[in-house]
Order: C-alpha cells, then structure tokens, then sequence
C-alpha cells in the first residue's frame, strides 16, 4: 500500500467496519425464517423510509456524485437543469409498477421480478434470458461504479487504486452475502443519510474556500457566462435532454433493481411514504451536488481539463477545500453512492440465478433441494459475482460513465416495454415480449457497439423504439396468453 | 378508506384501483414535463435574477423539485388509497 492520508482512511475504515456489523446482525435475527424470502427481498418487511432511501441509494451510483458534478462544473446549470429529471424517478416506480407488483408478488408467491414475468408470459425461456440480461448488464454497471469508486479512494486518500478496491469493494460483497437484501437495504439507508451529510459538509466547505457565494457567483459570471445559458453555449444540445429524459427519467422505472423493491415492502401505507420521503432526497442530492459542482469554480480555478477530466474535478475538491481531517468524511458520501448501487444490483444478480435458474429447474424437475444447500449456494453466488466483477475492475476499463450509461440503456431496453404493456395491456403476450426482449436488447448492443446514431440521439431511443414496435408485432400475430393467466394479472 | 372496507375489496376492485393511480402517476409525469419546459426554457430569455442565478435555472432545478415534491404529496396523500396486498403484513 502506497503511503497515504491515514486520518482520510480511519472513517472510511470504521464505515466499512459498520456496514458488516449491520449485515452480520441482520442475519442472526433472521435465522430460522424462510431464506429465500429473506434473503432475496427482506420476507416483504421494508417500511416507508427504508423503502425511499434504499431505492434512492441504488438508483444513485457514483457516477451522480463524481462524474455529475464534473459535467455541471464544466457545462453549467443546464446540467443541473438536466439532472433534475430524476426527480421522477421514485414516485414514478413506486406509483406505476409498486402496488401491482406487490399485490402480484403475493399471489403468485414470487420473489423475483423475473418469477412476474415468468408467470405473466408463461415462458422459462423468457426468464432465462431475463435473468441472463440482469446478470449481464448488472455486471457493467457494478465494475463501473467499483472503477468509480476505487478511483475517487486513491485520488483523495493518496493510497493506491487496489487498496480502495480492496477496502470498499471486497466489504461490500461480503457484507451482501451474508446479510442478503434486508442487509442492503439498512445499509443504503445509512448510505443515503451520509450521502446528504457528505454534500452538506462538501458545499460548506466550498463556499468556505472560495469567500463565500456572492463571491464564488462574481467570479462565475464574469470568467464562465456560458455556465448560466441552458445550452451552454453548444456544451448542452437539446439531445442531451431528451435522451436524458428517456435514460435516468421515464425509462428507469423498469430498471429492476427499482422494480424489485416493490415487492419488499410492508404496507401501502409505506409505499405511500416512501414516494414522498424519495422525491425529496433525490432532488435534494441531485441539485446539491451538481450546484456544488459549479460552486468548485470558487476552489478551481482552471477549466477541467487542467485537473484531468471531469471525473477529477470533485476528488480534487475536497482535497483542496476540506481540512485534512474531514477528507475522510467526505468521501464516504460519494463511495456511499458507490457501495450502496453495487450491494442492490449484487443482491438481484445473485436472485435472478439462484431463484429464476437454479431453483426453477430444481423444481420443474422434481429435484430436493434443502433449505442448508440453498443458503449455501445463495451466498456463494452473491460472493462469487461480486468477485467477478472485483476482478474485472483491478484492470480498470476506460469510460466508465459511458459502461454505466450502457449498462442503463441496456436494461431499460429489455424491461421497460415487457413490464409495463405486460403488466397492464392484456393483449401482451410471449411472442411480443420474446422479441421485444431479446430483438430490442440486440439492436441496441449493435447500434452502441457500431456507434450509430439518430439525429445524434444517444441508442436508447433507438432502442427502446425498436423494442416497442417488436413486442406490438409480436403480441398481433402471436398466441394470445391463456384466460388462467389474464384472470391472474387483470382479475 | 377504513381497514374494514379495505380488507374487503375484491381483487378485481384493488387491481382496477391500482390501475387507476398507475393512470395518474402518468399523468402527474406529463404535468410536470410540462412545467420542466416552461420553468426552464421558457422563462430563459427573461433578464431576471435571484441570488445571482437566472430566473430559469431556479425555476428549472429548486422549482421543478418542489413541483416534483407537491405532485409526490397529491398522489400519495390524496389520490392514492391504502390497500390489503394479501398474505400476512407482519410475518
């Protein structure tokens, strides 16, 4: 380990160390209860404040915290403007998929969202590819938020990448493994709350640095005027808005680590609450930390460039502006963000192969499988696809917030046509899901990977349209689902 | 709605129920892309500022998140009703 900040290092360290406890406690009090159910999404216990904040921290990855910020102090309120939009996301999931999801997770008994549409399209191949999908794309977006927050380690504290990976990356997967989805989502809540504290403590201290807001504002105005234009002078087309709007707004509600959380909750009356408490800390976090990241100009005085990127300009903000001592502190905010996205998609990747495959086949074929062996397993999946993506991330791929962006699109293109029209057209059907699923997600893997584009606009809307006109032909000429199934779904 | 009444509804009444607050959700979104474009492109070209910022970029961040927070109130506090999902709520 390279010779770093210790002080930095020491709150970080206690904050892992904490994390584990909560997992470790979480276990023992849920011993002896039914593991799948417990282990996968709580036994359906979360209340209304957990609910908000453990959505909102899986939502939030670290990219909102350090690349985000970059972009605003680079581009400007447009950017912030821009970022708002995910103001909708929590009341948008919880309003439109939370009570149907619920109230179908218990009648059929399912854990997964891939166990709902399984039922919905009576098709195991459609959940296979599902549950493949999931694993896929969790997997890009988990090395990018490992990338991101390894980075933002080493930046801040001055000791080495491999020891930040090492610190935040092994913990995270070992407090998921052993605490399971109740676990992670006490521990996003905490998560949340030092994310807020971490945003408080960076923009005071930023003012701090800089004389003050009027001051920094001066400053701005005169050296930056094309920071308080909406376009940016050209830095922020309109495309960027609208392909936003699709990407980290209307189409995340079918991301299925959001989805998912609407099975783990109690009551209606929590979900009520949590649609309220998650707007406000969302925007809360957005706007705070993207206007801080225009308020760096006070700290900075160079373009962003000259700090070696966007994805430089926060890290090198709390070291110049926050007392040594405080460092620490300050990072867990951003790493919060980090370790809190990576334990939400972790806990659903190991779901969608230990429930979706494993158990389904067992089942189908008759095969005993004792409560001991699927703990066992549950557990090693959730350490082993952890370690996977650890593994990926020592040798750290570039661009990590275009792998993240991909990783979103990716899953909103498979998800959001399949859950939406499945959930609430009764003329969806196998046939119009299938294609829609598989055809949507390969034309959008091959117009990102031939870099084609429409009128500039990023492939989501490429995808997510294809998707669209798939599952309609589909569901036209296909077999209509069976009146068993559409008695389930629209009694 | 009291517990009573809420225990009571058949299933095809808490799906329809469902469906319609999903409807407003879908609504509540359109309303406030609408307020989106006006609060921030649409008062652009006004030469006003508070707190040095420009009318649009307040109204189109603090002012599109408190929109965001009053229609999350409507929606959960007025429009949406508490419903018995099924199963046992305190196992």
């Amino acid at each position: 380990m390279t010779e770093g900040n210790l002080s930095a290092l020491a709150p970080l360290i206690f904050f892992m160390a904490f994390m584990v406890v909560i997992s470790i406690y979480v276990r023992n009090k849920q011993a002896g209860k039914n593991f799948v159910s417990n282990y996968f999404i709580g036994n359906r216990q979360l209340g209304g404040f957990v609910l908000a904040m453990t959505t909102v921290a899986t939502y939030s990855s670290v990219s909102s915290f350090v690349g985000g910020p970059g972009m605003a102090f680079q581009v400007g309120f447009g950017w912030v403007y821009m970022a708002v939009v995910q103001v909708t996301a929590i009341f948008l999931v919880l309003g439109i998929f939370g009570k149907r999801v619920a109230l179908l997770a218990r009648k059929l008994n399912a854990v997964t969202v891939v166990d709902i549409i399984r039922a919905r399209f009576q098709s195991d191949f459609l959940a296979a590819v599902a549950a493949f999908v999931i694993v896929l794309f969790f997997g890009g977006t988990m090395t990018a938020q490992f990338v991101g927050g390894a980075k933002l380690f080493a930046a801040v504290t001055g000791y080495s990448y491999e020891a930040g990976l090492i610190l935040f990356g092994l913990v995270v997967v070992i407090y998921t493994s052993i605490g399971g989805f109740r676990a992670v989502a006490l521990t996003d809540t905490l998560c949340a709350l030092i994310m807020m504290i971490g945003i408080v403590l960076l923009l005071h201290y930023v003012l701090k640095a800089g004389g003050g807001y009027d001051n920094i504002m001066a400053t701005i105005e005169i050296n930056h005027p094309e920071l308080f234009e909406p376009f940016s002078f050209g830095n922020m087309p309109w495309t960027i808005y609208f392909t936003q709007w699709l990407l980290v707004g209307i189409c995340t509600i079918a991301l299925p680590q959001s989805v998912v959380r609407g099975i783990s909750y109690k009551n209606t009356h929590g979900l009520h609450q949590a649609m309220l408490i998650g707007t406000v800390v969302v925007g809360f976090m957005n706007i705070g930390i993207n206007f801080t990241g225009i308020l760096a100009h006070g700290v900075l005085t160079g373009n962003a460039a000259d700090y070696g990127g966007v994805d430089n300009i926060i890290p090198t903000t709390i070291v110049k502006a926050m007392p040594p001592e405080l460092v620490g502190l300050a990072i867990i905010g951003p790493l919060a963000a980090s370790i809190s996205t990576i334990s939400g998609l972790l806990i659903v990747a190991s779901s969608a192969i230990i429930k979706d495959v494993y158990l389904h086949y067992a089942e189908k074929n008759s095969l005993s499988v004792t409560p001991s062996r699927v703990k066992i397993l549950s557990m090693t999946t959730t350490a082993v696809i952890g370690a996977i993506v650890f593994v990926i991330a020592l040798t750290p791929p570039s661009l990590i917030w275009l792998i993240n962006m991909f990783a979103f699109g990716g899953l909103e293109t498979a998800f959001f046509w399949t859950l939406l029209l499945g959930l609430f057209w009764k003329g969806a059907n196998k046939s119009g899901a299938m294609l829609s699923m598989i055809g949507g997600t390969i034309i959008y893997c091959a117009t990102q990977a031939a870099g084609f584009k429409i009128f500039n606009l990023h492939q989501i809307t490429i995808g997510i349209t294809c998707s669209l006109i798939l599952f309609l032909i589909g569901s036209y000429f296909g077999k209509k689902s069976d009146e068993a199934t559409l008695k389930i779904f629209f009694p | 709605m009291k517990k009573n009444s809420r225990a009571s509804m058949s299933d095809a009444q808490k799906f329809s129920l469902v469906r319609r607050e999903a409807i407003y959700t879908g609504l509540a979104l359109c309303g406030l892309i609408i307020f989106w474009l006006v609060a921030g492109f649409g008062t652009a070209s006004l030469d006003v500022k508070i707190f040095h910022l420009p009318l649009w970029a307040v109204l189109g961040t603090v002012g599109v998140w408190l929109v965001a927070i009053f229609i999350s109130a409507i929606l959960s506090k007025i429009l949406f009703k508490d419903i018995d999902l099924g199963g046992d709520e305190n196992d």
